[in-house]
């Protein structure tokens, strides 16, 4: 038996009214995919490409505009008020600006249990145990428990977000950005506590990150979104080691390394020209204003997303073409490419 | 002194020249809050067109130093010390003096951009305000020049995004803005503090090559913030690693990436996601910092360290290991710490 995607997104539309009338912010633009039970699918791409937007989606903070969210078979906007405040404990969402999440009047321990006031299921001694053990795995030390969000750093309150959104320990978790304001030892410890609550409960994420290292790490798959629409998505190895869309191709060569300079490659793909406007997006392929390996039939036609290999999706006209050269430089030089990745290790 | 034969492979880096004059140099800064230090005897110097990264645990002072330059740090703290920018302590500045300093000799690229945008104001205004409060503009010109510092930041349609409210962008196109309003009156030294944290890699190296830019032509001096140790390799020269309110190493970026000297800079470098072992526990550094009651009288990093010994009890200062390198742990030169490379 094949189990029912947790959540199928189909052709997803949200637009956002300008103060121009008849003109619309196009955020998120036909996006259709399933989300299997217990995996995590990252998305990676372009700032302003409507990652947030897609996350708020997902767990029904934002309205379609078109479109379809379901979760488990059903569309959580069908459900009645109460209906729907229950589903929500569900689906969480963990946001991108922690200093907005968090509310200002509240300790940092009220913050964490509140979550668990609301549900009102169990005695508040063993309410406060909980936030206190959550806490204490964020490395929130008890001190810092009765201060208020202005009084800490940023790195902490996002720890104290991510503690608060697992209280209630929600089947699926979009994290938008979480990771990027801490220092790399606290985010090593955070992805290590989200892959042990994966393991332990069945927990599905959504991350959004710009990190790719991070991408590559936790994740099954990776999609990358571009002005609105998926452009490539995949098995997170094989997006890594063989992007097959362009620009896929230029945010993986513009990731800084940490490395000394002698041994940084500099072959990083420079985009030309503007970001354009979500609100105009170009016609046919919307790459291609700023794609290097654009041809006149790409600013013609649009390229289907289409599956090239099982779970391998692509939407640029040469993705077969960029499948077959990769092929022939796997066998030409596997040698020369374990020799890169070594470099970095 | 080389103590690292496979660094040969490196190219030199260009260290600072003793001989130019730091343009900002913060020299013993305490800042305590109740009696207890949040920032130790912090020293530093940043000379023009020189680019600074500092990286350190969460929580561990990082904009609490960068908001004490500025003054604005919270009142709670009580700052001794001195912040000496071309000639003058910073900390005994009056206020009105500062706020000349502020925005148009020095600025700052926050943190979280929606506490320091006011969702009242469209961004095209809070631009024109910044650059209407130091310079006489009218404010058709205001506007031009608010509309260019967008564009010159890589936000789409420009002429129609001045006139949208913070909430309207996106989290990257936010951050975009600070940078805008940071870089409008053109100032000697920018802490970024974080500046790229929210953005794709993509728009990450143009903000970056954006500000090399700016230092390399307008000898514009850079205190980088961040978290992001890829970051720093292409961006900035130096790098101060700071734990628990000290700086704890102070090393030019290609050898601190290479042979880090203390231990805390190590354990970073260790925890650094990796292609080859995805979906394994990342090595993270065992415990959390210190808070001000349980901070150890000697090295703060002691407690976690899994190289501690006696000697290490005693009060740990930074001190000169080797040329242009300094670093805060008395074990330095027994350890042969593994970097990024090995
Ligand atoms: N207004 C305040 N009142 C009391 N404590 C504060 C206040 N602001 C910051 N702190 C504390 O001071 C310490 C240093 O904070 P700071 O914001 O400088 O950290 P940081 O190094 O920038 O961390 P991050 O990387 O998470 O941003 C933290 O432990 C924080 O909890
Ligand atoms: N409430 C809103 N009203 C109008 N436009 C909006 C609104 N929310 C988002 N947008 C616009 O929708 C687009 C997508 O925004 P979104 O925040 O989803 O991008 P993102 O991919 O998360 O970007 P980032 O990486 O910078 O956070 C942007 O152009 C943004 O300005
Ligand atoms: S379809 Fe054309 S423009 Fe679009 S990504 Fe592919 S090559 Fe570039
Ligand atoms: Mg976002
Ligand atoms: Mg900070």
């Amino acid at each position: 038996m094949i189990a029912a995607p947790l959540v199928s997104v189909d052709k997803l539309k949200i637009h956002f009214p300008t103060k121009r009338r008849g003109r619309t912010v196009k955020a998120v633009d036909g996006v259709t995919f399933d989300i299997e039970p217990s995996t995590t699918l990252s998305i990676i791409g372009e700032s302003g490409s409507g990652k947030s937007t897609l996350g708020r989606a997902l767990v029904c903070l934002t309205r379609p505009t078109e479109g379809t969210v379901l979760h488990d078979g059903t569309d959580p906007f069908r459900l009645g008020r109460s209906a729907l405040r229950r589903h929500r404990r569900d689906y969480q969402l963990i946001f991108q600006d922690p200093h907005a999440a968090l509310d200002p009047r509240m300790t940092i321990l009220e913050s964490v249990r509140e979550p668990l006031d609301i549900v009102g299921e169990i005695p508040k001694a063993d309410r406060n145990a909980q936030a206190h053990g959550l806490l204490e795995r964020v490395g929130i030390a008890p001190a810092l428990h009765e201060r208020y969000p202005h009084q800490l750093s940023g790195g902490q309150k996002q720890r104290v977000n991510i503690a608060r959104a697992l209280t209630t320990r929600p089947k699926v978790l979009v994290c938008d950005e979480v990771v990027a304001a801490l220092d790399v030892s606290v985010q090593a410890g955070i992805l290590n506590l989200f892959a042990d609550i994966q393991r332990d409960f069945g927990l599905t994420y959504v991350f959004i990150t710009h990190d790719l290292a991070v991408a590559a790490h936790i994740s099954d798959e990776i999609a990358v979104m571009y002005l609105g629409q998926f452009v490539e998505k995949g098995l997170a190895e094989a997006v890594q080691e063989t992007p097959l869309h362009p620009y896929t191709r230029a945010l993986l060569s513009a990731e800084p390394e940490p490395l000394p300079s002698a041994m940084r490659e500099n072959n990083r793909i420079v985009l030309k020209g503007e970001v354009p406007s979500p609100i105009t997006p170009p016609a046919a392929c919307r790459f291609h204003t700023r794609c290097p390996r654009a041809q006149a039939r790409c600013s013609k036609d649009a390229p289907d997303f289409r599956q090239l290999r099982p779970g391998r999706w692509v939407a640029c006209h040469f993705a077969e073409e960029m499948l077959e050269e990769a092929g022939e430089k796997a066998q030409a030089g596997p040698a020369e490419r374990a020799g890169q990745r070594q470099a970095c290790e | 002194m080389r103590l690292y034969p496979h660094l040969a492979l490196v190219k030199d880096v260009p260290m600072t020249n003793p001989a130019r004059p730091p343009l900002l140099e913060v020299k013993n800064v305490c800042a305590s809050l109740g009696g207890a230090d949040v920032l130790r005897n912090v020293n530093f110097s940043v000379a023009a067109g020189e680019r600074l990264g500092i990286v350190g645990e969460s929580g561990c002072g990082k904009t609490v130093m960068g908001l004490s330059i500025l003054g604005l740090a919270s009142s709670a703290f009580h700052l001794r010390g001195e912040i000496v920018f071309e000639g003058r302590n910073l900390l005994d500045l009056p206020a009105k003096a500062m706020r000349h300093v502020r925005g148009r000799e020095i600025s700052m690229i926050f943190q979280e951009p929606m506490v320091t945008l006011d969702p009242v104001f469209t961004i095209g205004e809070q631009i024109c305000e910044t650059l209407r409060t130091h310079f006489k503009l009218a404010r058709k010109e205001a506007r031009e020049q608010a509309i260019d510092a967008l564009a010159q930041v890589g936000i789409p349609a420009p002429a129609e995004r001045v006139d949208d409210y913070p909430h309207q962008l996106s989290g990257g196109m936010r951050q975009r803005a600070m940078i805008a309003i940071a870089l409008a009156c053109k100032p000697k030294l920018i802490i970024a503090d974080e500046p790229t944290t929210a953005l794709d890699v993509t728009v990450q190296a143009q903000i970056t090559n954006l500000l090399v830019e700016l230092s390399e032509k307008h000898g514009t001096a850079l205190l980088f913030i961040t978290h992001d140790l890829g970051v720093v390799a292409e961006t900035c020269d130096r790098l101060i690693t700071m734990y628990a309110g000290q700086v704890v190493e102070n090393a030019g970026i290609d050898d601190f990436l290479a042979r880090p000297l203390h231990p805390y800079s190590s354990g970073l470098l260790r925890s650094l996601p990796r292609m080859s072992k995805r979906k394994t526990a990342l090595p993270s550094i065992p415990g959390r910092v210190p808070t001000v009651a349980e901070m150890p009288a000697g090295c703060r990093f002691e407690p976690r360290c899994s190289l501690a010994q006696a000697p290490c009890k005693a009060e740990q200062s930074l001190l000169p290991a080797g040329e242009a390198r300094k670093v805060a742990c008395c074990r330095y030169d027994e350890l042969m710490l593994p970097g990024v490379l090995n």
